[in-house]
């Protein structure tokens, strides 16, 4: 049987009854966090409790774009940070993590998204970040497959021009984070359950799994989409979060034609040529929560027909494979991660709804360097979950998103 | 994932015709005495149940009806109230 084989990462562990640190989630979040709290700060009596395996959930399911041209000035250094830590990852890692570094086109279809465009770029830019401004005939030739012409549904204005950005291989991230993390001591446990976090006068005190009962002074929830119901029934703190299934799909192989990420609000729609030559492609989110991560016709037509007014050179291919996995969206679209709060030694790093595997690298070092001293690095203060009751909701997107039940 | 919702007007109707409303929270809080963090727990704040939980829908390419009913949002279908919680 393949499950009794030995581990990719290292060598198969026992669960112990004591770890100084537990992670519950083994995707990109909790791997990074293990990684960094082993090497950097020297825990590395770490158990990270999976309930399946690793990279099941949106570490495997993502479509792999990484980037730092999001919108607030809180938001572009954390993913400015995580994009350059790819190569260095690659490097320290020793694992080939695949960057491909083929750069990032917004496409904007009215003078209002240009507007939008503009202020992005300005703060890109403040930051040192390199974004660009282009017209729809620039957009021709950086892609010329792009259908640039004024009788589509959503004509091209221009597009942002995003070098920095690419395609990173998702598994290679979750394998390489195992490996490294394995090998400075943290044990994985796939196929465990964590079933309940024990609390003694405000205090952490332990973890029930499916395998038996764990003691620990540190708790981080990072188990992606489905940190906010876990959060609600182990520990009964209610988030501003809705879950909801988002899809994606790749078509057969193509000779090459595309060699950036290219992505359309309007659209509702993003596109990538793989290095096989598959156009990876993302849709919609459903438009109300639910875990089934389950494609419906609904989108797949959406998603051809898009795909087909604005990469006309693409109707009558065919769709190869598809899936879907889970967004937790915040109305703010900007993730929570605080802890050591109204519990202490409890953390959490969700709401990531889509962002979460751009930002796994970068979050995974601050997120140990919280854990580890217990304080709140500055770069993370801005995205406490206190913000929604202060009325300081962070302006990621203009204006309030139409695909959560918050608009 | 074809779900189907039972307006209490029109009948059962393809889910596409509703636009979401949220996790039932109950009645709105009182002004009076009224904290940002009990207005915050209204406005923002979800269960997020892996399971079966009480809703608000609005037949927006219908009768325009808001109604409440009960979906299990790991099969996303919609379900009969639960006993417990009658």
């Amino acid at each position: 049987m393949f499950w009794k084989s030995k581990p990719l990462w290292g060598s198969k562990t026992r669960l112990k009854s004591n770890y100084d640190a537990v992670i519950i989630g083994g995707g990109l979040h909790g791997l990074a966090t293990a990684y960094y709290l082993a090497k950097e700060h020297g825990i590395t009596d770490v158990a990270i409790i999976e309930k399946r395996f690793i990279g099941f959930g949106g570490a495997g399911r993502n479509t792999a774009i990484v980037r730092a041209n999001q919108r607030t000035q809180y938001n572009v250094p954390l993913y400015k940070e995580a994009l350059d830590l790819w190569p260095v990852l690659t490097k320290e890692l020793d694992y080939n993590l695949m960057f491909n570094n083929c750069g990032n086109l917004n496409l904007m279809h009215s003078e209002a998204a240009m507007k939008s465009a503009r202020m992005t770029i300005a703060t890109a830019q403040f930051h040192g970040v390199e974004s660009h401004l282009i017209d729809a005939k620039q957009a021709k030739e950086l892609v010329p497959a792009l259908n640039i012409s004024e009788d589509i549904t959503f004509p091209i204005h221009g597009a942002m021009f995003h070098p920095p950005g690419g395609i990173v291989r998702h598994d290679a991230v979750v394998w390489g984070l195992a490996k490294g993390a394995a090998k400075h001591g943290v044990h994985i446990h796939q196929h465990t359950e964590a079933t309940a976090i024990h609390t003694e006068g405000g205090k952490i005190t332990g973890v029930t799994t499916s395998r038996g009962r764990i003691h620990t002074p540190r708790v981080l929830i990072s188990a992606g989409g489905y940190s906010a119901g876990l959060i609600y029934q182990m520990l009964g703190i209610k988030l501003p979060i809705a879950v909801l299934t988002i899809q994606a799909m790749v078509t057969q192989p193509l000779k090459p034609l595309l060699d950036h990420v290219v992505s359309s609000g309007a659209y509702h729609c993003y596109a990538n040529q793989t290095l096989k030559g598959e156009i990876a492609t993302g849709a919609h989110m459903d438009q109300w929560p639910n875990y089934t991560t389950q494609n419906t016709a609904h989108y797949i037509k959406h998603q051809a027909e898009a795909l087909s007014d604005w990469l006309p050179c693409l109707r009558g291919v065919k769709f190869m494979r598809i899936w879907g996995g889970l967004a937790d969206m915040t109305p703010d679209m900007a993730p929570i991660m605080d802890g050591n709060d109204h519990i202490e030694g409890f953390y959490m790093d969700c709401g990531w709804g889509y962002f979460g595997f751009k930002s796994c690298s970068a979050v995974g070092k601050y997120m140990a360097q919280f854990m580890a001293s217990g304080n709140c690095p500055d770069m993370l203060k801005p995205f406490n979950l206190r913000r929604y009751e202060n009325h300081q909701l962070m302006g990621e997107t203009a204006e309030l998103v139409s695909y959560t039940p918050n608009n | 994932m074809a779900l189907i919702l039972t307006c209490p007007v029109c009948g059962k109707r393809n889910g596409y015709e509703f636009r979401y409303g949220g996790e039932d929270k109950g009645p709105r809080p009182a002004e009076a005495g009224l904290t940002p963090a009990a207005w915050c727990d209204y406005v923002h704040m979800n269960k997020c149940t892996a399971g079966v939980l009480k809703e608000w829908w609005f037949h927006r390419d219908g009768c325009g009806s808001w109604f409440t009913t009960w979906r299990d949002t790991t099969k996303n279908l919609e379900v009969a109230q639960p006993e417990a919680s009658k």
